[in-house]
């Protein structure tokens, strides 16, 4: 796995040279800006409704981690779904499609370097992209005191929430050398995992609670939201290296098998 | 330095090819000849481990590749049918990208894209981004990428598709220069694919045929054009004749 690096650094500079990195960066900038500002506005007109209603008690509850970057992190992994798939909609189908494919399988990688390198690419991208939203917080801290430690927590399940993205982002590109397949088939994937949680209920209500428990467990909402209550335990990493792990092996056996076919 | 042993491939129904068996020795320069669809590509394919055998095996310089398949394919240099370019990479930093992922020590890795760029005549485009050059260029740079890291075997489909004169003759000299190296550099293995049978009979000493996935003559280039034949009769007859034997007998 020596050469990962290697991979993962072409990747990256291919990225920012494409015409895509600098459509989705300015693109999420500007959404991350206006969902912001939409996000201050409410907080702000529900801070001036309640001190009208005189609803003392509630404006005691009202908080810039619990109504304002919370929220803002919400919308935020939303706009991500729908521009992670176009980042990692390229990784593997372009190589397809340009005939490098037969260039990295010829050459002295293991399929681990290819398949970590092309992850680790994405992950830096997005990585990125969750250091623009961190900044917009960041303003509150000049003219408020919001929790920092709250404040990070959610920032990373945040970027885990874009990692698994990314991951099976990779997968979908993966599995076609169609690029608009592979978002299509990314979009896919990332709304199951949306839906999981009404497929829970769904088990439950059918009396088989385990399947809802199951389901409830793959879903990332619990997961975030301990993050996003400041919480970062053991077990919900686990849980993202564990979905991570999960679509990186299956990207690998997506390549090996191109490989073998 | 390649060893196939009953290479066969299969897709579906058809065999594209059909229990083929050499051996090369170091420093031969061999041509691989065939008409459209002979099983040339899918052949080389093999050998570099990008498809895998339906049957039988090869080595490269010793390595199984089934076996030891990352030795097998550091030990060799291929230039695909159509060049595994990136568009958006510029030449150098493609070629330094490819001596990395090649295993050339960091070290040697300025040197070694210095060189190809040199052999492959590319030192004047080294900056260009590669999806702004011609045709003949990306050829060029394709040829690049199979030598930057100087491997014991080149594996070259169609090397001079797209080229012009000057450059055909360039790249003949290079690839005879490869195989018969001035003192200290290591002797490369060739075997390349071609519809010119002229750039046979300029560089090649030993001559494989294949038709329909099956080898119908494997010699050296002295012994076929002995009898005041021309490589183009051979290929003709060769090829022709079989088919309608074949057609004789359904
Ligand atoms: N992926 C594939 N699926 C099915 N058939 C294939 C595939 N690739 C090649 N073939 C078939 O295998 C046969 C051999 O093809 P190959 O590309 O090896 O020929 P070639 O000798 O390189 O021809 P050319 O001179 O045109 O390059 C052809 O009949 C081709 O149609
Ligand atoms: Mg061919």
């Amino acid at each position: 796995m020596r050469h990962v690096t290697d991979v993962a650094g072409r990747e990256l500079r291919s990225l920012f040279v494409s015409p895509v990195a600098y459509a989705v960066l300015s693109l999420f900038s500007v959404l991350a800006g206006v969902f912001f500002i939409l996000n201050v506005a409410w907080f702000n007109d529900m801070l001036l409704r309640l001190q009208q209603f005189q609803a003392f008690d509630q404006l005691e509850m009202m908080n810039l981690n619990d109504h304002l970057i919370t929220e803002f992190y919400g919308s935020m992994s939303v706009v991500l779904m729908f521009l992670i798939p176009a980042i990692t909609m390229g990784l593997f189908a372009s190589e397809k499609a340009n005939g490098t494919e037969e260039l990295l399988l010829t050459s002295p990688l293991t399929a681990w370097d290819i398949v970590l390198g092309k992850f680790i690419g994405g992950a830096t991208f997005v990585a990125i992209l969750t250091g623009i939203v961190g900044l917009f917080p960041g303003i509150l801290f000049v003219y408020g005191d919001p929790e920092v430690g709250r404040t990070l927590s959610g920032l990373l399940g945040l970027l885990l929430t874009g990692w698994v993205y990314t991951a099976m982002g990779a997968f979908a590109s993966s599995l076609t050398r169609s690029q608009i397949v592979a978002f299509l088939i990314a979009l896919v994937l990332m709304l199951v995992m949306l839906l999981l949680p009404a497929m829970s209920d769904l088990g439950v209500a059918a009396g088989a609670s385990w399947v809802g428990d199951f389901f409830r467990y793959l879903s990332a909402n619990a997961h975030v939201e301990r993050l996003l209550r400041g919480l970062v335990e053991t077990s919900d990493l686990v849980y993202y290296a564990v979905v991570i792990g999960t679509f990186a092996l299956l990207t690998k056996a997506a390549v090996e098998s191109s490989r073998w076919r | 330095m390649i060893e196939a042993r009953q290479l066969s491939k299969r897709y579906g129904d058809m065999l594209a090819v059909d229990g083929v068996d050499f051996s090369l020795e170091r420093g031969e320069v061999v041509g691989f000849l065939g008409p459209n669809g002979a099983g040339k590509t899918t052949t080389m394919r093999m050998l570099t481990g990008f498809l895998p055998p339906s049957e039988g095996t090869a080595s490269i310089a010793g390595f199984d590749i089934f076996n030891d398949p990352i030795e097998a394919r550091r030990c060799v240099g291929y230039l695909p049918e159509s060049p595994p370019l990136y568009p958006e990479m510029s030449v150098k930093s493609y070629l330094s990208y490819v001596a990395k992922i090649k295993d050339v020590s960091r070290g040697e890795r300025r040197q070694a894209v210095e060189r190809s760029l040199e052999r492959c005549g590319l030192v004047d485009v080294r900056n260009r981004v590669i999806g702004t050059l011609s045709k003949g260029y990306r050829q060029r740079v394709g040829l690049a990428q199979a030598i930057v890291h100087e491997p014991p075997v080149l594996i070259l489909d169609e090397p001079t598709a797209g080229l012009d004169p000057l450059q055909i003759q360039e790249i003949r000299e290079l690839i005879a220069e490869l195989a018969a190296p001035a003192k200290g550099e290591t002797q490369q293995t060739v075997i390349l694919s071609t519809h010119i049978l002229a750039e046979v009979e300029a560089i090649c000493r030993r001559v494989i045929l294949i038709h329909q996935g099956c080898k119908v003559v494997d010699a050296p280039l002295s012994e076929l054009t002995a009898e005041g034949q021309s490589l183009e009769e051979l290929f003709v007859r060769e090829t022709m004749g079989r088919s309608s034997a074949r057609e004789e007998r359904a």
